[in-house]
């Protein structure tokens, strides 16, 4: 099993799109830090101005950077033929499946304290909040959070056979869902995995499509579970 | 050895390959003949556990390939490509391939350096000739030093140094013993490598011999091809 394991933590780490955008998350999420804790922007909305760290979009845009580390570990298969060969030198596909998504978890949760504890870090601070309760419970649920997505994002990939669509998807899907869509269909608009994560993470902004943390976390849950599960199924089963 | 029997594979209503059976002996070069659309690529999916059949079965060493648990150590294969992320460097893309199979690193160096590539080891593959990434899809099939390599037109981008290259490695391959079966819609490519020849058309065997055998009474390897096969290809 172990060789399994190694060997797709090498292609996560020879890949320069995962550096890339781990850089990007850890900046991002240190500039929106600042931003919230020092209150210097403000933001235009249709509320007046509303303070950086009132935005909880906002605050989760650096997430759907990150899942790119996970999104192109499963996508990248599709790329260059690359499948081929891993089924070819691991056909078990069961066993090579389960490996790939083990270190991918295991990367995006470990990946995800580094880009997000600076900028945490900073907003406690900030609100002279440090103490160890308090921010480990914020930081588990941002960990938590950021490691759902990115399996989203990873069972997606797989069904898409590309990294791309599954990015596009969720990053526009939030925006349409903010605009006249959400005023729509609420009910449905707080059980996509956008905002199921803003209010599992207390960051959700307009009640009508916000869920208990609880419910938040475990429509979350669901999302990861159908996206991968059905990613193992297919793979399993089809044509390579 | 490899042993296929009865195979069949159907997409959408249409047999891609239908009943074909054929065995590839150890010791030999074994060339898989036939013109685009025969059926070659799938069959060598199917014998490699990529695909799955509708019918027959596709064995190495008396085992279906999925049974393999370090499979790279028996078969080695090129299809297509090297099968690389065109991001990522050459040496990269064996390491982790080797590292599936329990090959030691320095055999990623040794077989870079076989295929002429170890100059270019820390390039991305993006930067690589058609005939490079074919190169790179070798040393791939070679890392684990199997004892048989199963190549789909590995002669496809190679330049002429490159093919002759290809072709004296093979026929010293196959001269230890070992087993070779590669495809090629050329029958001129096989002159000077097979020994053996399956030539498959439409999805059925037309032909299965010893190279010299099939050839004997024609004018030319490209009147047996066209004999057998139908098929007059733009190529000649
Ligand atoms: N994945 C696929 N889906 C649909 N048809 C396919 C697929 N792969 C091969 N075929 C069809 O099966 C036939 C055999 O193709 P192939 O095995 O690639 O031939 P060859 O390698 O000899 O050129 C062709 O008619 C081809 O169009
Ligand atoms: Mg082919």
């Amino acid at each position: 099993m172990s060789e399994l394991l190694i060997a797709e933590l090498t292609k996560i780490r020879t890949l320069p799109a995962t550096w890339i955008a781990f850089a990007l998350t850890v900046l991002g999420n240190a500039v929106l830090g600042i931003l919230a804790a020092t209150d210097l922007v403000r933001v235009a909305s249709a509320n007046g101005e509303v303070a950086v760290g009132q935005l909880g979009a906002l605050m989760l845009a650096p997430a759907y950077v990150f899942i790119a580390i996970a999104v192109f570990a499963a996508g990248t298969e599709y790329r260059g033929g690359q499948l081929r060969i891993s089924l070819a030198a691991m056909p078990d596909r069961t066993r090579w499946f389960g490996s790939k998504l083990a270190v991918s978890a295991v990367v995006a949760l470990v990946a995800a304290i580094p880009a997000v504890l600076p900028g945490l870090l900073v907003q406690h601070g900030a609100a002279g909040d440090l103490a160890f309760s308090s921010t480990a419970k914020d930081l588990l649920a941002l960990l938590a959070g950021y490691l759902l997505l990115s399996l989203v994002g990873f069972g997606f990939a797989f069904l898409a056979r590309s990294p791309v669509t599954p990015l596009a998807v969720l990053f526009i899907l939030p925006m349409l869902a903010s605009t006249a869509l959400g005023n729509l269909l609420p009910q449905f608009v707080k059980l996509l995995p956008h905002e199921a994560t803003l209010s599992f993470l207390g960051l959700s902004a307009d009640p009508a499509t916000t869920l208990s943390r609880a419910a938040g976390l475990l429509v979350l849950i669901g999302w990861a579970l159908l996206f991968v599960g059905t990613a193992w199924t297919l793979i399993v089963r089809r044509d390579s | 050895m490899i042993e296929v029997a009865h195979l069949t594979k159907h997409y959408g209503g249409r047999a891609a390959v239908d009943d074909i059976s054929f065995t590839v002996p150890r010791g030999r070069v074994t060339g898989f003949l036939g013109p685009n659309g025969a059926g070659k690529s799938t069959t060598l999916r199917i014998l490699l556990g990529l695909d799955r059949p509708d019918a027959g079965t596709a064995l190495i060493d008396g085992k279906p390939y999925r049974d393999l648990r370090y499979p790279l150590h028996t078969v080695g294969a090129l299809l297509d490509g090297p099968g690389s992320v065109p991001e990522r460097r050459a040496v990269d893309h064996l390491t982790w391939i080797a590292q599936s199979n329990r090959i030691p690193r320095r055999r990623v160096h040794e077989v870079l350096d076989l295929v002429g590539l170890g100059g270019v080891a820390k390039q991305q593959v993006k930067k690589f000739s058609l005939g490079m990434g074919q190169r790179l899809g070798l040393a791939g099939a070679l890392l684990g030093d199997p004892e048989i390599l199963v190549l789909d037109e590995p002669i496809n981008g190679l330049d002429p140094e490159g093919i002759r290259w290809v072709r004296t490695f093979l026929r010293g391959f196959a001269a230890r013993g070992r087993t070779v079966l590669l495809s090629s819609h050329l029958m001129t490519e096989m002159a000077d490598t097979a020994d053996e020849v399956v030539v498959i058309a439409r999805g059925r065997i037309a032909a299965h011999g010893r190279l010299d055998q099939i050839t004997a009474g024609h004018p030319s390897l490209e009147h047996v091809f066209f004999a057998l096969t139908g098929d007059q290809g733009p190529e000649w």
